[in-house]
């Protein structure tokens, strides 16, 4: 039989359709299926080669939003514009920001991939992370009173004294300066 | 200066190189996918434009080029060399390559990721592979700085390199196990370490040249050196039994095998017309013979050499013109007629 709207291809996929109540049935062809409806055909159609971690993201999604239908749908990623959809079609990232964009989802799919989802391995040379740079930025006396409370938690009470005293001498030198200055 | 095809190693009878690459995308950048002609294009040069100081570094020569602006007959004979990959070669934006002149080492520019660092070195070396691998790292990232995460580790893609970026791979040939059928029981074992094999040559499953790429599948939550300590092991125990199977399939049939030998020497030597799928297949019985001291050469001849230089595109470059597939075919038996020498 052919395809009930190209009359070209054998005709693979009974679809029927029912809008306000009103049903249709129609023989379609995996193409024409595929441009009629959501219905994706599963098996590529020669053009986009299928893609095994847009499949397996997909994969994931779809069970994903079936379970919590009550969750917000993911947010686009702000700096390349990638939307989540367009993302599980190509099985590639639009940027390095879409690693946090798609966070919500990113960790279960991973672990499916990898069997994990945390880095183990080398670092670049001389990489401090987001948190270290922002700490070594900040004036001397709030970093060392950060390590202070870092030290106390960990219980090493020898290093917390060692910054609690460095503190205090920063805060005496502090004070003689303003005495001067009076 | 050697390349990695060119002389032996103690295993060069199952294990015919390996190669360590890195994917590494650079901060600031969009990806691939993202990218647009004129971000493409200057990140290439941004990268090319460390050739020099790079070789300085290095204290080795390195040459560089823009692979888009090459001939297609170019960049499908650095394919067949395995500088590039079809990816590369195929890509319709700006794309680079920078290649030490013993094509150990080659940076591939905006493939999929920003940047491709791969080196590949005979026998089973790959530790010594990613050492060298780390130190143009170490310097690239210097220069450019890379888009990396604390958690998810180097940033790449597809979510499926992410972490360290790092596919480490053997080269083997298996004659006995794939013309014994058991390729496929291989990769069905293999992948449970999480360790994959493809034919590099030929469909699927019909191997012209029995030829096999296995590397590393996951590239996240282990370490470079596990990797690398889990893909030496399995290649260590495959190797073993691609030997073992030899041994049986000599010790039962070696009348067959040795007149498969000779037979392909004798296509390979008087044949009029060749083309590359039956050129590959008779090297590889050659190959096979040649291990087995079944067959002995009066001269030197690297078969895995001859395998990548009759290729469509190399086959082109050595004739020095353009050929139809017919003309390709009466050229590749000359070639090889002339270049395989007599028995002992």
């Amino acid at each position: 039989m052919l395809c009930d709207r190209c009359q070209k291809n054998e005709a693979k996929i009974y679809y029927t359709e029912i809008i306000n109540g009103k049903k249709t049935e129609q023989h379609l062809c995996e193409e024409c299926a595929a441009k009629h409806s959501t219905f994706q055909a599963l098996n590529s159609l020669g053009k986009e080669e299928m893609n095994l971690s847009g499949m397996l993201f997909g994969l994931l999604g779809n069970i994903q939003s079936t379970n919590e239908k009550e969750e917000t749908p993911i947010a686009a990623c702000k700096n390349c514009k990638m939307t989540y959809e367009e993302f599980t079609k190509v099985g590639q990232f639009g940027c390095e920001e879409c690693y946090k964009s798609f966070g919500r989802v990113l960790n279960k799919n991973l672990r499916s991939i990898h069997g994990a989802d945390t880095h183990t391995g080398k670092q670049p040379k001389g990489y401090i992370s987001e948190a270290k740079r922002l700490v070594n930025e900040l004036p001397e006396i709030d970093k060392l009173t950060i390590q202070l409370q870092q030290a106390i938690e960990q219980e090493e009470y020898e290093e917390a004294a060692k910054f609690r005293d460095k503190i205090r001498a920063l805060k005496k030198g502090a004070n003689k300066d303003n005495e001067k200055m009076v | 200066m050697k390349k990695w095809y060119e002389g032996m190693s103690a295993d060069s009878d199952v294990l015919l190189s390996c190669r360590i690459r890195l994917a590494r995308n650079i901060k600031g950048y969009l990806f691939s996918k993202k990218m647009n002609e004129q971000q493409a294009s200057d990140l290439v040069q941004k990268v090319l434009n460390l050739t020099d100081s790079f070789a300085e570094h290095e204290n080795e020569k390195y040459y560089s080029c823009r692979v888009n602006a090459l001939r297609d007959i170019d960049k499908a004979s650095m394919v067949e060399w395995h500088i590039i990959s079809s990816a590369l070669a195929q890509k319709n934006q700006s794309t680079g390559i920078i290649i030490s002149e013993d094509e150990q080492v080659s940076i591939m520019v905006n493939e999929e990721d920003h940047l491709r660092i791969q080196v590949t070195q005979q026998g089973m070396n790959l530790s010594k592979a990613l050492d060298k691998a780390n130190e143009i790292d170490d310097y690239f990232s210097e220069q450019l700085g890379y888009a990396f995460d604390k958690h998810y580790g180097y940033l790449t893609s597809c979510p499926t390199t992410v972490g360290t970026g790092l596919r480490a791979s053997y080269l083997l040939f298996l004659p006995a196990l794939s013309m014994g059928g058991k390729i496929e029981q291989l990769a069905e074992e293999i992948s449970k370490y999480g360790v994959q094999i493809r034919n590099i040559y030929g469909e699927s499953n019909k191997s012209t040249g029995h030829i096999f790429e296995i590397s590393n599948k996951t590239t996240l939550g282990r370490s470079e050196s596990e990797i690398i300590e889990n893909l030496d092991q399995i290649t260590a125990r495959i190797m073993t039994q691609e030997r073992k199977r030899r041994e049986y399939i000599l010790s039962i049939n070696s009348e067959e095998v040795e007149d498969k030998v000779y037979r392909s020497y004798g296509v390979l030597k008087y044949a009029k017309k060749l083309n590359t799928q039956d050129s590959m297949l008779m090297l590889s019985q050659l190959k096979l013979g040649q291990d087995a001291s079944l067959i002995q050469f009066t001269g030197e001849f690297n078969i895995l050499k001859t395998m990548m230089e009759i290729r469509p595109a190399n086959i082109q470059k050595l004739g020095k013109k353009q050929m139809s597939r017919n003309e390709r075919d009466r050229y590749r038996a000359h070639y090889l007629n002339q270049l395989i020498p007599s028995i002992k």
